[in-house]
């Protein structure tokens, strides 16, 4: 009861303390007290030192143990940064927004840890639907237009595609007629143990319907509009926390159902799904850099890259699936990185128009030399640490029956990352006419301090490779019934 | 006992001859008495038909031998298509496997004919009437099939005799599906005798008529018949209503006769109340009237051939 | 009883799609509520328990009297006109939930064959689900997208009779309150699009594109 409490009653608690406490400093600091108790203690699950024992609909196996530090990392960075971001006028109604901004982050936090350690379907459902539902007020922060039409794209699309998983969970529920799971509650052990005696017809129906339905959630094509136009019209923080920690936790909802079908006859179905979902996203991406005329958009397009790949990796198996979660860890560091850089571009510049951003380098050099480095990282330049789950991927690509995929990746990652890159250098060197430079040092602030923390992480893990992270991957593996 | 059964019928068929008219005036006293007028008396039909009997009948010159044969046949097909409906229990004088696409036949030779004599007199507004009357049979047409239709392919029974026999009240789900027919039929009845929302009977604009403005220029006994056959086309539907609740009382001829005088006397009423708070539908709203009704069949159909 | 109800829930699907007032959205939400709770509370007329009925007092509480009220209340301070400006005909709108219906009650009886399934409610159910997505494609107005999503909502709650899942009450107290938290918030951004963006229907929202 102990680690419930700390886990999932401290979030809810402390948001209700927010409500109450009118004062942003003080609520940032009991915010940041309870992300870091939270980090702290996901970490020492996670490593090991604790075995948690949680009450009725939660309990934890390697998956949450792997996706809970993604989750408080995100948040505690993000919570870490807030203050300073809230601190800067930004626009001018953006002033409602601060009063109930950690308030929401609380309950996300609540309601994504209660996702991750649910080991009941419909008690994933509620949270998952929580989450939905703290972080769309967060996206309408800027009080403008734009946020207003993204917020209300985001509730309502995603507000639809939870209900599809909805059904998709109905239909679980009536493939385990006539079997030992008949008249059971839907909890994720009970079906992975007996998963083989499930109905095929109606568990396909369902894996469809789920899929789908999280992958609005997710940001997987063709489902992913509202996605990123919530990702590039929220406030960097939130953005961050949306790419880094909201869409790993649905993709969360996608494994578990996956890991029910591996040892049924619709397994080779799931996967050729997670693998066309997974290409699709790239193509998406790919075709939108050439064109993409907003760098925060470009980065949303980024962040549905990734999750593609890791799609992609999951549903290919083999060495795939342990460089897919490798990826799951390092694209969440790396994407708190680079929204939280071109969150200072925007801050100073007030556009995400490429086209009204130049010398980024000159006027903000902190800044510039880390989302280039972030860049770098991001398109997997050794030794960050998306180099290696890359690699790792390609490899189970390449050793998989299907290899041409790796063909067709490696072509659509290229162009992404040339397309990419253009727009970027373009902002960090251009120089427009008659422009007159003051050399002014950018002061060197906190959500500085957290890149480079992030940035030095990210090669750490990849480069040390702690033996504990590497053993629960594998142990993942194991659930997922892939042999190494 | 093949006489009694006979003389029956034709008790039957006089019956309906007699009291459509009835009927008619009914419905329209009632009507002014929800709108707080006191109204035509009851006997109104009676006195507007013998008065139109003794009119001379005048045809237009450009008129061809349609104008003359199609008002006797409009009121030979609705006359045939009543001899086909049981009151009572009582076993009408025609009846025989598969008379319900007789029936339904009848009265759309009844509406050919009339359409045919509309656009022979060759006025503008009387083919305007023809085209809107055959426009709307079309959407009117799948209702009969779906409701009287989908209880006749539920039984495996073709002749409406046996149909309505075939109906009991004691499954619930059978129950339902019955007043959802009924719903349905009387939709239909609403809409084949031209009364409101569909069309308004008492209109006085030729450009809003659906079925007044096609015997414009009909006088005498050739409105006469016209008129006459309308009476008795919504004494059917209203039959075909009633014989939906027979099964409720005892099976004997006498407690048939109350019921239907019973179900008549609310039908009327229902009637006019519906015509009282219902305002006439654009023209381009009907379609979508008749096929929300058609819709109710089919749902009727789905539903209680999927019952387990 | 389940299939009367089923009858009852899809003839409001079929005025559903060819009324043209807003406020008749409003009373159909109400009543498929209504039917909702009947559903739960049907079972337990002969074994009787207050604890049974905590979930169709909150259904009935949360869809039929609260969130009409609130959409209600959204009407009358934005001063919404009252027809809903469809997209395409009734009659063509009419036309596609017939045959949609047809589609899913005839697949829906294939199906039941391999499964302990209520064809009629879980066909009921599955339609609405496709009535919602059509309001939503087919209808301008967002507070109608918002009826279309509620809609979608009472399919699935059928839906889920029809399949006899037993989720356990928290959660479906918890689904109800998600929903009631959904509904409000998208009122709180109606109000909100009205008062920046001078319009609630779905063409002032055409400013993020690629």
């Amino acid at each position: 009861m102990f680690e419930f409490s700390i886990l999932i009653f401290i979030p809810l608690l402390s948001a209700v303390v927010c409500y109450f406490i009118t004062n942003i400093r003080l609520q940032f600091s009991v915010t940041l007290f309870v992300s870091a108790l939270h980090l702290i203690f996901s970490l020492m699950i996670f490593i090991g030192w604790y075995q948690p024992e949680l009450p009725f609909y939660f309990s934890t196996d390697s998956l949450s143990k792997l996706f809970l530090p993604v989750l408080s990392n995100v948040y505690f960075w993000v919570v870490l940064v807030s203050f300073s971001y809230l601190k800067k006028q930004t626009t001018a109604n953006s002033e409602e927004g601060k009063k109930y901004y950690f308030l929401l982050l609380n309950f996300y936090l609540f309601a994504n840890t209660a996702a991750i350690l649910s080991n009941h379907f419909g008690m994933y459902w509620v949270a998952v639907e929580g989450t939905t539902l703290s972080v769309a007020p967060l996206i309408y922060y800027y009080r403008n237009e734009e946020a207003l039409e993204a917020m209300w794209k985001y509730l309502f699309l995603v507000s639809i595609g939870i209900a599809f998983a909805f059904i998709g969970i109905l239909f679980l529920t009536l493939s385990a007629n006539g079997t030992l799971l008949e008249g059971k509650q839907l909890f994720f052990p009970e079906f992975v143990k007996h998963a083989s005696e499930l109905n095929p017809v109606w568990l396909k129906a369902s894996f469809i319907f789920i899929f789908v339905g999280l992958s609005t959630k997710i940001g997987i094509a063709p489902m992913h509009s509202a996605d990123v136009d919530a990702t590039s019209n929220s406030p960097s923080p939130i953005a961050a926390l949306m790419s880094g920690s909201l869409r790993v936790t649905a993709l969360l909802g996608v494994m578990r159902i996956f890991q029910i079908v591996q040892p049924t006859s619709t397994y080779q179905f799931a996967k050729t799904i997670l693998i066309i979902g997974g290409l699709l996203s790239l193509f998406v991406a790919f075709v939108f850099m050439f064109k993409v005329n907003n760098y925060k958009r470009m980065l949303a397009y980024s962040s549905i890259e990734h999750l593609g790949i890791i799609t992609l990796g999951i549903g290919i198996g083999g060495l795939a699936f342990v460089g897919a979660m490798y990826h799951v860890i390092y694209n969440s560091l790396n994407k708190i990185v680079l929204f939280f850089t071109a969150g200072n571009i925007h801050r100073k510049y007030k556009t995400r128009e490429v086209e009204g951003v130049s010398s980024v380098l000159n006027i903000l050099p902190w800044s510039g030399w880390l989302i280039m480095i972030s860049f770098l990282s991001i398109s997997a330049i050794p030794p960050f640490g998306i180099f290696f789950s890359e690699l790792m991927i390609f490899e189970g690509i390449l050793f998989s029956n299907k290899p041409w995929i790796l063909a067709v990746t490696m072509f659509l990652l290229l162009f992404i990352f040339i397309n990419m890159g253009k727009t970027l250098f373009q902002m960090l060197y251009k120089k427009n006419e008659g422009e007159i430079i003051l050399i002014k040092k950018e002061r060197f602030e906190i959500i500085h301090f957290a890149t480079i923390v992030l940035l030095m992480l990210l090669i750490a893990i990849a480069v040390i490779s702690p033996n504990i992270l590497h053993d629960n991957i594998v142990n993942i593996s194991k659930d997922f019934g892939i042999k190494l | 006992m093949e006489l009694i059964s006979l003389l029956k019928g034709i008790i039957s068929l006089l019956v309906i001859l007699i009291l459509s008219p009835l009927f008619v005036g009914l419905v329209n006293k009632l009507k002014a008495i929800f709108t707080g007028r006191i109204g035509a008396p009851l006997l109104q039909p009676y006195y507007d038909l013998k008065r139109l009997f003794r009119k001379e009948t005048i045809n237009s010159t450009n008129s061809s031998f349609i104008s003359v044969v199609s008002p006797v046949i409009n009121l030979v097909t609705v006359v045939v298509a009543a001899a086909m409906l049981p009151i009572g229990f009582a076993r009408p004088i025609i009846s025989f496997e598969g008379d319900i696409i007789l029936f339904a036949y009848m009265l759309g030779l009844a509406r050919f004919f009339q359409i045919l004599a509309a656009m022979d007199i060759g006025s503008s507004f009387e083919g305007m009437g023809a085209a809107r009357e055959a426009t709307f049979a079309v959407f009117a047409e799948p209702i009969f099939f779906f409701t009287i239709g989908s209880i006749a392919f539920i039984n495996g029974l073709t002749s409406i005799y046996d149909i309505y026999h075939s109906i009991r009240l004691d499954n619930v789900s059978y129950l339902v599906f019955i007043i959802v027919c009924s719903i349905s039929v009387f939709f239909l009845a609403i809409t084949e005798c031209s009364r409101m929302p569909v069309d308004d009977p008492n209109t006085h604009l030729e450009l809003t008529m659906i079925h007044e403005v096609m015997i414009l220029d009909n006088s005498g006994i050739d409105l006469f018949l016209y008129q006459y056959s309308s009476y008795l086309k919504l004494f059917i539907y209203a039959i075909l209503e009633t014989s939906f609740f027979y099964p409720f009382g005892v099976r004997s001829y006498t407690v048939g006769v109350v019921i239907f005088v019973v179900v008549i006397t609310i039908l009327s009423i229902a009637l006019s109340i519906s015509e009282t708070i219902t305002s006439r539908f654009k023209m381009k709203n009907i379609p979508q009237y008749l096929l929300f009704a058609t819709a109710i069949g089919i749902l009727n159909l789905l539903i209680y051939t999927f019952t387990k | 009883m389940q299939n009367v109800l089923s009858i009852l829930f899809c003839l409001s699907l079929f005025y559903l799609s060819v009324t043209s007032r807003v406020k008749a959205y409003v009373t159909i939400l109400r009543f498929q509520g209504l039917l909702l709770t009947v559903l739960l509370v049907f079972p337990f007329i002969h074994h009787f328990s207050i604890f049974a009925l905590i979930l169709p007092a909150t259904l009935f509480i949360v869809k039929v009297i609260v969130i009409p009220r609130y959409i209600n209340k959204i009407i009358l301070d934005l001063d919404i006109k009252r027809v809903i400006e469809p997209t395409i005909q009734p009659f063509t709108f009419l036309l596609l939930v017939i045959f949609s219906m047809v589609v899913v009650f005839v697949a829906s009886n294939i199906l039941s064959k391999s499964a302990d399934i209520e064809t009629i409610p879980f066909a009921s159910g599955f339609t609405a689900i496709v009535v919602g997505i059509f309001v939503i494609i087919f209808r301008k107005k967002l507070i109608i997208h918002v009826a279309g999503f509620l809609v979608l909502e009472n399919g699935i709650f059928l839906f889920g009779t029809a399949v006899a899942s037993e989720l356990p009450m928290m959660i479906e107290l918890g689904t109800l309150l998600d929903i009631f938290v959904v509904v409000f918030l998208m009122g709180i951004a109606i109000n909100k699009i009205s008062s920046t963006l001078a319009g609630f229907d779905v063409t002032v929202l055409g400013r993020l594109k690629d």
